[in-house]
């Protein structure tokens, strides 16, 4: 008797505890290696807020940033970290992709050349070498801010330099970059001794645009993992903005190697930058740079902001 | 030494020093050793001149060596004792052909038998060539490449090459093993014709082959190696080998060679 | 008629292709139908053309360079033993390191043009050059060397007429393996710095999600390389024409 009732009771325990409370496994593609712009991401992750939420985050970091909205696009996986010129492009490719949430709600492109070098405005730049990575879309910008001091891309020469933006600056193998990310490639230079000047594309005839945003394919939108994804990268960022230093910390917690002076200064300076409404969507500025890149020949049509770029319910 | 043209003859029989005899060669205590092994230790012969002198013995005891050795080959250089019967150096007077023909696949026929013109450097006497490659029956063929060529007919090249050398002594290794009998005996036929009068040093494993063509016939054999009494078998090269006095000597060349190759001092069977 | 078998497989490809993509429903930008990419290089056949010359350019330069220091090589290390003992090394460590890791380097020290591409191109290819001739030097028919030396050649006299000539088909070997390679040195530059080349515009062609016309770069690469290699294939069976081709397939 005795027996039995230990194993009604084993039974019921099992049978009580339900389907197993697994977390939903979410797997996010990262635009480039780890660094402070992705501060809201695993400041959410160390902070639980995707827990929380039954989430389960995975980050992958992709060695081609060109890759991971593809990815998505194809269903590999959730959600990717893109960058909003970009997204304009994709669609025009027939990409299946909609933006859900903004990451950064700044530009971070920017041309940059060395401080106490002859290059003091853009209309310098005629004649010279120009060193940007492909993302596909900087003879676009570059030819509308030579636009407004009169020049036009054939009076500068365009090298791409792959990714070594302030090593070909700094050894002057270029003389200025595109590309550069403000909160990145200026510090690095300054760290290494040879400061750069930056001209701010949004201050330079680009319309202003979401540096990096976060996309996921057409057919998962009514999915209630990514609001409570965005909900928890919102907590995390008003976290940062409350408690910088700590959200430092806990930065560090899950990224030990970033543990530097270059990495640290990107960090004060992207702080500024996060989306603080990382859901809410201003339809006119994506718009605005639709007819931009249309303009500049990049893409053909400007199809219906809501078609591309919602509010995640 | 000079080349006598009026006992040159159109068919290069026949090269005499002035006073009238070819040189011969002169082995006096020459030793050659092998990784430790000596192979060759104070050997001392005389091979005369303007004959054939065959040597027979078992495989490994250092007949491809010996010959080697007096054509100066090998790593080591010149073997100290090796000379001709003038006393002056065998440098320049000797022609060598191995056991394959040699010929370089990328070279025509003719510009195989003139390789040692090339290799010195030397312009080339067409006529020659062309005389050469009558007389060994490749005068059809002298553009060819070797490799479209039959086994004999290479060898035919390798003896054209050879006589162009037009050396007074001619060291062959084997050169007729890898043919055919029939072709074998007519090779064996073309060089007694074409070598008459010059010293030929024939290495060969066959008894017979020596017969044929020996005026003396050694019998190498011991560890380290040295030259049986000469045999001389009588009458005129080529000998014809179903000639009955042919036999006994036949047998006893056996003999030699199996005693040879029971030798203890070969160092066990080869 | 040679042509027809060649022909027929590369239209089966094509088909396949257009079957995997017709069937499997693949979007567009992870791999574009045949007829698209056609489409596209049909109409970006200048631009193509352009870029092509370039890519060509620097191949063609990494193969003589290569080929060049890669021949100067074998003969140094075959004939001093010194340079040997130090070259040896040398040579392995330059085949150990993956052209990827030294491009960046590269660019750096030569700069954006065709320098750094063409240096690349002839790393790749100098191993297989040098080992293939080196090893046909040494590994001479001891038989032709002794004959030789019996005929009274000097040393230079047999490296010229005996080693060189009996090299040539291991050196051949090494050549073809050379062309093969030589492309990827030269798109690896490009990827790493570049203004221009086959490379250069498939990486833009990327950013731009333009995977046609990706595609359509990475096909004329594709045809550029197998017709360098076809060419320096049949010259290199025009010089060696004395080589019996032994086949193993044939039946006796």
């Amino acid at each position: 008797m005795k027996r039995f009732l230990i194993s009604l009771l084993s039974a019921g325990m099992i049978l009580a505890a339900g389907p197993a409370s697994a977390a939903e496994k979410l797997t996010v593609l990262l635009d480039w290696f780890v660094n402070p712009d992705h501060g809201p991401l695993f400041v959410a992750r160390e902070r639980g807020e995707f827990a929380k939420r039954g989430l389960e985050v995975k980050f992958i970091a992709p060695a081609d940033p060109n890759d991971p909205p593809k990815l998505v696009a194809a269903g590999k996986a959730d959600i990717a970290v893109s960058y909003q010129p970009q997204l304009h492009l994709q669609i025009a490719a027939g990409l299946p992709l909609t933006r859900i949430g903004t990451l950064v709600a700044t530009p971070l492109n920017s041309v940059v050349v060395l401080a106490d070098g002859p290059i003091k405005s853009i209309a310098d730049l005629k004649g010279r070498k120009i060193g940007f990575s492909v993302g596909g879309f900087e003879d676009a910008l570059l030819g509308a801010m030579l636009a407004r001091h009169g020049l036009s891309l054939k009076d500068v020469t365009l090298i791409n330099v792959n990714f070594s933006l302030s090593p070909s600056l700094m050894s002057g193998q270029v003389d200025a970059v595109i590309g550069a990310f403000r909160n990145f490639e200026l510090n690095q230079m300054d760290i290494n001794g040879r400061p750069g000047r930056a001209f701010y594309l949004e201050e330079e005839g680009i319309p202003a645009y979401d540096e990096l945003i976060l996309v996921a394919k057409n057919d998962r939108l009514g999915d209630p993992k990514l609001r409570a994804f965005i909900d928890a990268i919102e907590a995390a960022t008003q976290y940062m903005i409350n408690h910088p230093d700590d959200a430092w910390k806990l930065f560090l917690k899950g990224n030990k190697d970033l543990d530097d002076e270059l990495n640290r200064r990107a960090w004060r300076d992207t702080l500024p930058r996060f989306a603080l409404r990382p859901g809410a969507l201003d339809k006119s500025r994506y718009a605005r740079f639709a007819t931009f890149l249309k303009a500049q020949g990049m893409i053909e049509t400007t199809p219906p902001v809501a078609s591309y770029a919602v509010e995640i319910k | 030494m000079t080349r006598d043209k009026e006992t040159q003859g159109s068919d290069n029989t026949g090269w005499r020093c002035h006073d009238g005899g070819a040189i011969g060669l002169r082995i006096a205590n020459a030793s050659l050793a092998f990784a430790g092994t000596p192979l060759f230790e104070n050997l001392s012969a005389d091979i005369a001149g303007g004959q054939w002198t065959c040597i027979l013995g078992p495989s490994g005891v250092g007949k491809s060596t010996l010959l080697r050795m007096i054509a100066g080959l090998g790593e080591n250089g010149p073997v100290a004792g090796i000379t001709a019967s003038d006393g002056a150096a065998l440098d320049q007077r000797i022609a060598w052909m191995g056991q394959q023909d040699l010929l370089l696949p990328w070279l025509s026929v003719s510009q195989n038998v003139a390789l040692g013109n090339k290799l010195r450097g030397e312009p080339a006497d067409g006529a020659r060539i062309a005389s050469l490659l009558a007389d060994v029956g490749l005068s059809e063929r002298p553009a060819a490449l070797p490799a479209t060529l039959s086994g004999g007919q290479r060898q035919r090249a390798a003896l054209a090459r050879t006589l162009m050398e037009d050396r007074p002594v001619v060291l062959m290794d084997e050169p007729f093993s890898a043919v055919d009998a029939i072709t074998r005996a007519r090779l064996q036929e073309l060089a007694a014709r074409l070598l008459r009068g010059r010293t030929v040093l024939l290495v060969t494993h066959d008894p017979l082959e020596a017969l044929r063509l020996g005026h003396r016939i050694h019998v190498m054999a011991g560890r380290p190696a040295h030259l049986g009494t000469a045999m001389e078998p009588p009458g005129e090269t080529p000998r014809d080998p179903t000639d009955p006095a042919l036999r006994a000597l036949h047998l006893a060349l056996l003999a030699q060679l199996g005693a040879a190759a029971d030798d203890p001092s070969n160092g066990g069977a080869p | 008629m040679k042509f027809l078998r060649p022909l027929i497989v590369f239209a089966g490809l094509l088909a396949v292709w257009q079957a995997v993509v017709s069937v499997f429903g693949v979007a567009p930008f992870i791999l574009p139908a045949p007829l698209d990419v056609l489409t596209t290089a049909i109409a970006r056949a200048d631009v193509l053309a352009g870029h092509a010359k370039i890519t060509i350019l620097e191949i063609f330069l990494g193969l003589l360079f290569g080929t060049a220091f890669g021949t100067v090589s074998a003969l140094t290390m075959a004939y001093f033993r010194t340079a040997r003992a130090w070259l040896l090394p040398v040579l392995v460590i330059s085949q150990a390191i993956p052209v990827f890791a030294l491009a960046p380097i590269l660019v750096l020290w030569f700069g954006y043009g065709l320098a750094p591409k063409v240096v690349m191109a002839t790393l790749i290819i100098y191993f297989p050059v040098t080992a293939a001739f080196y090893d046909g030097l040494r590994r001479t028919e001891t038989g032709w060397l002794d004959l030789a030396q019996s005929m009274g050649a000097s040393k230079w006299a047999m490296l010229r007429h005996i080693r060189l000539p009996a090299a040539m088909p291991a050196f051949a070997s090494g050549l073809r393996v050379a062309a093969a390679v030589a492309p990827i040195g030269a798109v690896v530059g490009e990827w790493v710095g570049s203004s221009a080349g086959l490379g250069y515009y498939m990486l833009l062609m990327n950013g731009r999600v333009q995977t046609d016309a990706m595609f359509a770069a990475l096909f004329v690469l594709a045809i550029a390389a197998t017709a360098i290699y076809f060419t320096i294939d049949a010259l290199l069976r025009h010089a060696l024409s004395w080589q019996p081709e032994t086949d193993p397939a044939r039946t006796f």
